[in-house]
């Protein structure tokens, strides 16, 4: 299938939108300017849990800096939004549930002093007891977050495959162990901001921003405003990073800047700082992830039960598509005869938490990749040996009872590769042999004589590796499908559109290299347009590493299309039996066969355009059928998959516990890899955001607050952190998108927080089984917190 | 938010002195503003009152590294990139260098100055250890008055000094000793860059046939404010210089912190691994490996 030689698939191309973006030419969503335009402000409470006993406006309502304070009551279609269940208010009215909670929005023309006003703003609370244990939000005493739902469960997806006792029975060891895993933002560094501007033309409302899923923003909007879709215009603005995180929280923010903008018939921007941003914007779940796992001394694994339990905070959001990739994948890349996994996720009154980079799938590795090495060592054989012999072969069955067919199972390929690059198995015996650091047990913190590292003590090195499987897209979430709208211009240019949007990712160059490829043309050629709700078919979000499948899928077949078209033309001018021979490549056509013709592509399409044929199409393409057993968790869950594998190798600090980075070997199956450069800043990005997963990201709340609010506590990666990071891909077969090829952005992610944990286990000799793995956690298996929010320089 | 009313842009220190007449505090100098514009927009309670700032950016003498009468003189507003690039820096007073570059970022680092680091007294500031054993003093000049005082001695609390608000603090002073000294820096951080330190520590040694014949220890961020330790110096002078006496050191000088700084939420951390890092130090000078 993979036979043919590629034009341009595959090769290194350069962005379209790199130089606009680093030279600052890019314009993001706070660049727009419109005239008359007023700053919407928003009045939070504090609280993390309390009833709204009054609202006071009266200190502030006279001042002239005030246009309008929109409530709850200025809300005129749908009070309550949310993409699965609407629980969460576009503006609080009886009740706040979480600190990021709104009650209500300043607007006016200067935004400081209605940042000023908004904190006189006197809201009487009557405060509830606050629910920040996930683990307690089930106990029949626990305080219901919303009464109405009658019950803090989100959703529950048991999973049973063959019989879980005897699997036990069967196996000749078992470990039971406890994993968890913290709250992380995903820390875009660009913080939301949207403008809607009223009444243009016959539109209700046209919202430019910060948008990561253009379409799920519009049927928010419309809904919220109670209008019809194509009432609303969503505009996407240059992305400033997203990673999942400007979904929900923009879609409200869009809604509420719509509310202010109609009622004042004036354009209303809402910019967030970084403080409110990491306040009310959602997070990634934390889990608390019990497996017990047994095994026979051949290293095979016969049972596996999983008791996952996540935090959804205050509001449902996408947890239930989350946690079901969760009960999924929660085994791992492992055929395993008797499986039986029960994934929960709970309301608190913690910050919510939705779709992140991953979504359910870093949780689960963490915890799977840690057993599989502790079975390894065990055992004594390798993680290598472990993974190889029950890591998923062609056909293998997985926990849903699927068989893995129709693509090609890399699984051992990427394990294989994986090792040989990084010389993982002498690397990991060496370090194995090498020192291990004491268990920490002092009784006092001065230290006895014996307690002194030796300086050649000092630094550890350790190996790790982590391997996993990731279902594409959507899968039995929802519809998939996606369209691309082409249309080749007079001159031989083409305008390319796709219903996916550009968050960062690469997109518009990817779909750019794909009808590049078909046409036989240069990329430069070709413009990709705006992304405007109006001028496509709603092609669902751009989510689960989705779009280089679906989109590239869709680009495919409309230039498929056109270049069908433009070959009909080709035959009958040329009089051709046969268009076997016939070549798109080079800017040209040309015809291989007995005779040698050629033509400029330019000069064919101004050729097509004399004769009238239509040279614009919209492709659609749409995933097959899956399906899933709610009650059994059976079912093919995805229609394909990819397959990755990670290799860490670190250096710890036994005395401080600080961890260096040296190398990171990513081998990752994408399928058919369209644009080198884009596939390898996948990499990059996506090991990097898993390292500070692995050490250092973690929000931490005090009596419900957030501590980190800002990016000089809540620490992500620098390029000090990381040493070498190298992509390596193989390209598995597969029949589905753009000559197979898939997805990679959320793969690069899940696995290195596991490697690394791995490896710091393979320095020290110490297992981790908390994350993230900062310097108190390395040395006491602990994280230590400050008694309050206070801070030294503010005090 | 940004509360200044005026920046003003004086030409000479004369003129800046003047400007600091009768300043009750409304006024603020600024250099590099790493610490001050973020604390505008944190609405940090230390800058609240402030109207006015004075920019000392233009002011030659203040962006000045020296030596003179004996002394390095580091003008006030000398930033960590010119002290990282500066070879008689680099050449005398190692540590400080070894310590600017672990300071921010380098774009921080391209504006953030001397004086400022250490003109808040926080407790986290990384140059602080090193001037210390380094013996700085400071050059504190006012309208009608100019004195000399030890930096220990300024820095009184976490975020207070002796600064009286009509004064600026205008040239950081190093005795250039005529004793040899080895020694080394090390800052604890949670990552490699923009970090702010979880505990610096800075040691000088001056050995004589293998005797510890004088030393100077000093900590930053594991004590309330940064500090040194004369009675641990005291207690090392003479010592022999072995794993065991280092050990002896490491482990006084853990004590003394943790009677300093009392049990903190930071302490279970803090105070072994500053014990740690301590005979780090001390044996990296012992075999000769120090600032590599």
């Amino acid at each position: 299938m993979n036979k043919r030689e590629f034009n341009i698939v595959g090769k290194p191309v350069v962005r379209g939108d790199a130089l606009g973006k680093v030279t600052g030419r890019a314009k993001y969503a706070d660049d727009y300017r419109f005239e008359g335009e007023l700053y919407g402000v928003m009045v939070r409470t504090g609280s993390s849990h309390a009833i709204i006993k009054g609202i006071d406006f009266s200190k502030i309502e006279k001042d002239n800096s005030i246009d309008a304070i929109i409530k709850w009551e200025d809300v005129p279609g749908s009070k309550n939004v949310g993409p699965i269940k609407p629980d969460q208010p576009v503006f609080c009215k009886e009740k706040i549930v979480t600190p990021g909670d709104v009650v209500a929005m300043l607007v006016g023309r200067d935004e400081k002093r209605l940042r000023e006003l908004a904190n006189d703003v006197k809201i009487e609370l009557e405060p509830l007891p606050v629910l920040n244990d996930p683990e307690k939000a089930l106990e029949g005493n626990a305080i219901l977050i919303h009464p109405e739902l009658k019950s803090n469960l989100i959703t529950h997806y048991p999973l049973r495959k063959g019989n879980i006792e005897k699997g036990f029975k069967q196996s000749d060891e078992i470990i039971e162990q406890t994993y968890t895993t913290q709250l992380v933002e995903h820390a875009y560094i660009e913080p939301e901001c949207v403008t809607a501007i009223p009444g243009e033309g016959n539109l209700k409302i046209k919202i430019i921003g910060s948008i990561q899923n253009p379409f799920t923003t519009r049927k928010v909007v419309a809904s919220v405003i109670g209008c019809g879709l194509n009432e609303v215009e969503i505009i996407q603005a240059e992305l400033g990073g997203s990673f999942g995180g400007k979904d929900d929280t923009m879609n409200i923010i869009s809604a509420r800047a719509a509310i202010a903008a109609l009622k004042l018939n004036r354009p209303v921007k809402i910019r967030y700082q970084r403080e409110e941003s990491i306040i009310e914007s959602y997070k990634r779940h934390p889990y608390v992830l019990k497996y017990k796992i047994g095994y026979n001394k051949d290293g095979r694994i016969r049972a596996m039960k999983i008791d996952l339990l996540a935090d959804g905070g205050a509001y449902a959001s996408m947890s239930p598509f989350v946690t079901w990739r969760s009960v999924v994948q929660a085994t791992g890349p492992y055929q395993i005869p008797n499986v039986y996994t029960d994934v929960r996720v709970v309301y608190t009154n913690n910050p919510y938490t939705g779709a992140m980079r991953g979504f359910g799938s870093p949780q689960p590795i963490f915890a799977i990749e840690s057993l599989m090495d502790e079975i390894a060592v065990r055992l004594g054989r390798t993680p290598f040996e472990i993974r190889m012999i029950n890591g998923f072969k062609q056909g293998s069955i997985t926990a849903s009872g699927q068989k893995l067919t129709g693509h090609e199972v890399t699984l051992c390929k990427v394990l294989n590769k994986a090792a040989e690059v990084s010389s993982f198995k002498t690397k990991w015996h060496k370090n194995r042999d090498a020192g291990n650091i004491e268990e920490s047990s002092k009784e006092s913190l001065i230290l006895k004589k014996e307690n002194f590292v030796a300086p050649d003590d000092l630094w550890c090195k350790g190996i790790g590796l982590a391997l996993s499987y990731r279902g594409c897209s959507l899968g039995a979430e929802g519809i998939d499908a996606a369209a691309a709208y082409v249309s080749i211009q007079p001159d031989g240019t083409v305008y390319l559109l796709t219903g996916l949007a550009e968050n960062g990712q690469g997109l518009k160059t990817t779909f750019s290299i794909v009808a590049a490829e078909v046409f036989g043309i240069s990329p430069d050629k070709i413009i990709y347009l705006e992304q405007n709700t109006s001028r496509i078919p709603d092609s669902g979000p751009t989510v689960a590493s989705r779009a280089t499948l679906m989109g590239g899928g869709a680009t495919k077949n409309a230039c498929d299309e056109l270049k069908k078209r433009l070959v009909k033309l080709i035959a009958d001018e040329w009089k051709l039996k046969s268009t076997k021979d016939l070549y798109f490549a080079k800017d040209a056509v040309t015809y291989n066969g007995k005779k040698k013709i050629r033509i400029h592509f330019d000069d064919l399409i101004r050729k097509a355009y004399a004769k009238g044929v239509n040279l614009s199409t919209i492709g659609w393409y749409a995933g097959p059928k899956v399906h899933w057993e709610e009650e059994t968790g059976h079912g093919s869950a995805y229609f394909t998959y990819v397959y990755g594998c990670q290799v860490a190798e670190v250096s710890v600090n036994t005395v401080t516990g600080e961890v260096y980075i040296n190398n990171i070997w990513a081998v990752h199956d994408p399928g058919k890899v369209i644009n080198i450069l884009g596939a390898e800043g996948q990499v990059y990005g996506g090991v990097t955001q898993g390292a500070g997963y692995g050490l250092w990201e973690k929000i931490s709340t005090h009596e419900g607050k957030i501590r980190e609010n800002n990016f000089d506590q809540f620490l992500i990666p620098t390029s000090k952190d990381i040493d070498a990071i190298h992509p390596y891909f193989i390209e598995g077969k597969d029949k589905y998108g753009a000559w197979g090829g898939k997805s990679l952005g959320e793969p690069t992610l899940e696995l290195t927080a596991a490697a690394i944990s791995n490896a710091i286990t393979n320095a020290t000799g110490k297992r981790f089984f908390n994350l993230p793995l900062n310097i108190e956690e390395i040395l006491l298996r602990k994280k230590l917190y400050p008694e309050d929010l206070k801070r030294g320089s503010t005090a | 938010m940004i509360p200044v009313k005026e920046i003003l842009l004086p030409k000479s220190l004369d003129e800046v002195c003047r400007l600091l007449q009768n300043n009750s505090g409304s006024s603020k100098i600024i250099a590099g503003g790493t610490d001050i514009i973020p604390g505008f927009h944190i609405e940090s309670p230390r800058f609240k009152s402030i109207e006015r700032l004075i920019d000392i950016n233009g002011i030659v003498e203040l962006k000045e590294v020296t030596v003179k009468d004996g002394f390095i003189s580091i003008g006030s507003a000398v930033t960590f990139s010119e002290i990282i690039s500066n070879d008689l820096l680099k050449d005398q007073i190692p540590l400080l260098v070894k310590a600017s570059k672990t300071i921010g970022s380098k774009q921080i680092r391209n504006r953030a100055t001397l004086g400022g680091n250490f003109i808040n007294n926080a407790p986290c500031a990384d140059s602080v250890a090193p001037l210390l054993v380094y013996d700085a003093e400071i050059k504190i000049k006012s309208y009608t008055s100019e004195k000399i005082m030890k930096l220990q001695d300024f820095l009184v609390k976490p975020y207070g000094t002796r600064l009286k608000s009509d004064e600026i603090v205008t040239h950081i002073f190093i005795p250039v000793s005529q004793l040899k000294y080895e020694g080394d820096f090390y800052k604890v951080g949670r990552r490699r860059a923009v970090s702010i330190s979880r505990i610096s520590l800075a040691v000088l040694i001056n050995t004589r046939d293998g005797i510890i014949n004088d030393i100077k220890i000093a900590s930053g961020a594991v004590t309330p404010i940064g500090t040194r330790f004369y009675d641990v110096e005291e207690f090392a002078k003479g010592k022999i210089m072995n794993d065991e006496s280092e050990k002896d050191i490491a482990i006084k000088l853990g004590e003394r912190i943790l009677q300093t700084a009392g049990v903190r939420w930071s302490s279970e951390y803090k105070i072994p691994v500053v014990q740690q890092v301590c005979y780090q130090l001390l044996k990296k000078i012992e075999n000769g490996k120090y600032l590599i």
